[in-house]
This record gives structure tokens, sequence and C-alpha cells, in this order.
């Protein structure tokens, strides 16, 4: 069981900075985004073609040819597009459908149709191939007790420090403690002095950059496939609940906690031979924390009066 | 004479359009005037207040402040001008400490943050001593008295109070009511929007008494307390 590990601080660490991305746009705007695995795999997607040599010509049916950028250039340039993404999405689909009063139900369907439409460009312009990027292949080395190669280290020591540095965001910044704010009420918010519009704004930019960098990690330590998002999106919605919704510290917790849970479980002896119900364990993990727990790991009770 | 702090002019707004809530309210608020507007529920109180912080739509009629039109603008730039607000309900920001409450209420204040932060610890000691607890965790009296802190920090000319004495205890009221004639005599005018209508006019300089969306009576809150049509409507035997 010690030997899977690596591989699920790997994977908490994935699902730990997309569940915080999640968890953040949700704290601030309500939105249950179901469109957020596809801006993950945008991430993915877009460094692939960014940093795919000029020759390779897999991708985009042979149509466009990648433009051979440096790798880490490419991740950070895949990030930013990502962050714009989400901005443009703010601004032409979710903020006239929030200044329409559309309700929260309505909008949840939205982006149910939003991630099937962008899953499906994907499936068109990306093809359906499992792809990598242009990195070579390392082998994995033991660290303290658990194995990985250096490259995925990297990705996870990086992971840490995005997460100790959304954290102090938050809490210590004038733009995090606005963000609580608004999460709090959008009306007060305005009525303090805060353009709460632009608030939401960066909060979708800084949601949809972190959920790239989820998936730029999600393909350099496994592979890049259009559906990559979809098929961890529940395990991100798994970690922002059991860390309780809408608190992003708990969303870091739940999201390496579900992670870990979910490559531990390979190593339970009844799984032997059955790991691609590897899921199954930790979401029933997290079922029954829950049911001890109701408002998630980090959820408060407040006070009603 | 006191100069004109607010004027509304015929003010129709709704929170749907083309429905209107408001249908051409009129009202005047003075430097250093307490003036309470009073009503059945759904008069349009505390849209009157909503339409004037921009939090919903003005379809017909004019607002100025200080002589200046301000007619629909954004929210957030009304804190500029001067007015500080305390809705009925969601006060306080429930998630964040009371130090934090009151930074996000100084958000517009950049340097002199500190300064006013100081003079709110040293006007509200309660609030000092809890400065570290989550608003969530107060009493309805005790956030009402951070909502009220929340508003000032930004040393408003007008505060627009939306039924502060709403869900409070006895005591707490009286605490609260005190808190605001404090406010108002360090030089702050008062719109203040109540459903305990003899409290509010006894407490007042002056009145409105809406009805339906209009204005229905006006004049000094110890006139109207006393007269037979606003008894008869909305206040019984005195």
């Amino acid at each position: 069981m010690l030997d899977q590990l690596g591989n699920g601080l790997l994977l908490g660490i994935i699902i730990s900075v997309a569940s915080v991305a999640l968890s953040l746009l949700y704290g601030v705007t309500r939105i249950v985004n179901f469109a957020h695995g596809e801006i993950i795999a945008l991430g993915a997607i877009a460094t692939l073609f960014l940093s795919s040599p000029i020759d390779y010509r897999v991708l985009f049916l042979d149509k466009f040819s990648p433009l051979g950028l440096d790798f880490f250039l490419s991740c950070i340039l895949a990030v930013i597009i990502c962050g714009l993404f989400g901005g443009l999405l703010e601004l032409i689909l979710f903020r006239p459908l929030r200044k329409g009063n559309v309700g929260n139900i309505a909008v949840l369907v939205v982006t149910i149709g939003l991630s099937i439409f962008i899953r499906h460009l994907y499936l068109l312009f990306a093809t359906g191939k499992v792809q990598n990027f242009p990195l070579e292949l390392q082998r994995r080395q033991t660290y303290l007790f658990f194995d990985m190669t250096p490259r995925n280290l990297k990705v996870l020591i990086i992971g840490i420090l995005v997460m100790i540095l959304i954290g102090l965001l938050l809490t210590y910044t004038k733009l995090g403690k606005a963000m609580r704010a608004v999460r709090d009420s959008e009306e007060l918010s305005s009525v303090s002095g805060i353009n709460s519009d632009n608030i939401i704004l960066i909060t979708w930019i800084s949601s949809s950059m972190l959920a790239g960098l989820a998936g730029v990690f999600q393909a350099t330590i496994n592979d890049v496939r259009w559906n990559m998002g979809f098929l961890i999106l529940l395990l991100i919605f798994a970690g922002t609940v059991l860390g309780g919704i809408g608190t992003s510290f708990g969303a870091m917790v739940g999201g390496l906690i579900i992670g870990i849970l979910v490559q531990v479980s390979v190593g339970l002896p009844f799984m032997e031979g059955h790991t691609e119900a590897k899921n199954a364990v930790a979401l029933g993990i997290m079922i029954v924390i829950l049911l001890f727990r109701p408002q998630g790991i980090f959820g408060q009770k407040e006070r009603i009066s | 004479m006191n100069k004109t702090v607010l004027e509304c002019n015929g003010i129709a707004a709704g929170y749907v359009k083309d429905l209107n809530i408001l249908q051409g309210v009129d009202l005047v608020v003075k430097e250093k005037e307490i003036v309470s507007i009073i009503g059945p529920n759904g008069a349009g109180k505390s849209t009157l207040l909503k339409a004037i912080m921009g939090l919903i739509n003005v379809s017909g009629g004019r607002f100025y402040i200080n002589g200046i039109e301000k007619t629909n603008l954004a929210t957030h730039k009304i804190v500029n001008e001067g007015i500080g607000y305390v809705p009925q309900v969601a006060n306080v920001f429930p998630s964040l400490t009371i130090e934090e409450n009151l930074e996000i209420g100084s958000w517009s204040l950049n340097k002199q943050q500190k300064e006013s932060l100081k003079q709110i610890y040293d006007q509200f000691s309660l609030l000092k001593d809890r400065k570290k607890d989550k608003a969530g965790n107060l009493s309805g009296g005790q956030r009402q008295i951070l909502a009220l802190a929340r508003a000032l920090i930004t040393k408003p000319t007008l505060l627009l109070l939306d039924e502060p004495s709403a869900g409070l205890s006895p005591v707490a009221i009286n605490e609260v009511f005190s808190i605001i004639n404090d406010i108002n005599e360090s030089g702050v005018s008062i719109l203040l929007v109540e459903q305990n209508a003899k409290r509010a006019l006894s407490f007042s300089d002056r009145g409105y008494v809406l009805d339906q969306g209009r204005n229905a009576y006006q004049g000094k809150g110890e006139d109207l307390l006393n007269d037979p049509r606003v008894i008869d409507l909305y206040l019984g035997k005195l």
C-alpha cells in the first residue's frame, strides 16, 4: 500500500489544486461549474500545442503546426490562456446570466451544456488520441518513503507552493479578503465600496488559471486526453465537498485526501485485479465522513441570528 | 438653514422590469437631520433605500446627493459620495473576522484605513476586544453594532438604516438607538426605515409615511405621532 503513496500524493495534488479552483469559484459566484474539467483539459491541450515540436503533426487534425516553444514557457502561457478563457466566459456568458437573475439550477445546467460542448470541440480538433508532452522518460527514484520521478517531484513541490500562495493570498491580501467578502454577500460588498463585478471576474480568471495548472500537472504525470478533465471531475467534486463546500482550505485538504485514498486503495487486498474500481473506496469513505461531519472537514456551522 | 444632503424627486423603481414598487416618491434629508420612513409592509420603505444605493434600477425620477444628480450611479461608487448603508438582513460578513469586516468597510479609504480603524475601535470597545472573532458568531445586537461601525468607517455624511431594531431584544434596541443618536450628534444625517413607527417618529426630526409606493403624509416626527390620520392608519391608539 505504501508504494502507492507517491502516486496518491501526485493525484492528490492535482485534485487539490483543481478543487481549490472549483471551491473558489463556487464560494464567490455560487456557480457549480461542470465545465471546470474542460478548463483543466485546456491547460493540458494548450501546453501540448505550444510545446510540441513544429513537425509533430498528430495534434489538431494536421491542420495546425504546434509552436515548439520551451516546455516551461508553454506551461506558463497555457495557464494564462486558461485564465483569459475563464475571464471571457464570465464576461460573455455568466455575467449576463447573473444580471438577468437566472437561477442557480439553470446556470448549473448551462455549465453542463458548456462542458459537453467544449469537450466535443476538443474531440474534433485535438482528436481522441492519447498524447504526451514532449518530455524524455525518467526513472522513478525513492524520496523518503515514496517513489516518483524527479519531474513528478517537481510537480508535487510546485503544487504545494501554489497551495501555500493561494492560502496566503486569501487570508492576508486585500484582494483575498474582498473575494471572501463577496462570497459572504455580493450586495453588502458593493455597499462597502467593492466593485463586486471586478472581484467576480478576477475570481473566474484565478480559478481558471488554477484549473489550467491542474491540467498541466495531470498531463505531465500521465497524458493528454480530450476528456481528461471530465474523468477526474467527480473526484474534484468529492474533494471540494469533503473539505467543506466553499472553503478553499478545506478543498486543499479534501482534494489531497481523496487523491491519496484513490491510489492507496489499489493496495488493499480485496482490490487485487479490480484496480478500475479504485474510485469507489475513496468516494465511499467520503460518504462516511460526511455522515459524521455534514459540513465537511473544514466547513463551519454558523450561528443563525 | 441646513443644506440638503439627499433629495429624491418622483422616484419610480422596482425589482422586476415594468413592475414598480415605488411610484413617484419625493424625500429630502438635510444636514444633521434624523428622518424616518414608516408605512405598512410592502409600502416600499426598504425598496427606496435600495434604489438610493443603486441596488435596484431606478426607472423614473432623480436623486441628488449634495445637490448633484447621482441617479443610477453604480453601488460601489455611492459610498464615495458619502453615503453609508446598513441593510436589514445580511448586514455583516459572517465568515470574516470583526477586523476584516471593518477593513472591507474601509475598502475605498486606502491610506487613512488604519487611522479610521483606530477611531472605530475607540468608539466601539466591544469590537476592539473581539476583533479576531468571526462576525458569524456575534449576537443580533452585536452584529448590528458591527454593521453600524462598518458603515461609519468611511465617515459618511448620510447613513441609511434599514430596520436597525429588527429581531433585537428590547435591551439591544435601546443600545442600538443610543448609538444611532450618538452618530447623529457627531454630525451624520440619518435616514431610518422602521417597522416600530412610534419609536422611529419619537426619535426623528421629520418623518415620511409611505403607502403603496407613494408619499402619504409627511411632517415633523412629533406631529406625525399625534396626527389622527397616521394614528388611525398605522399607529393605533397611543
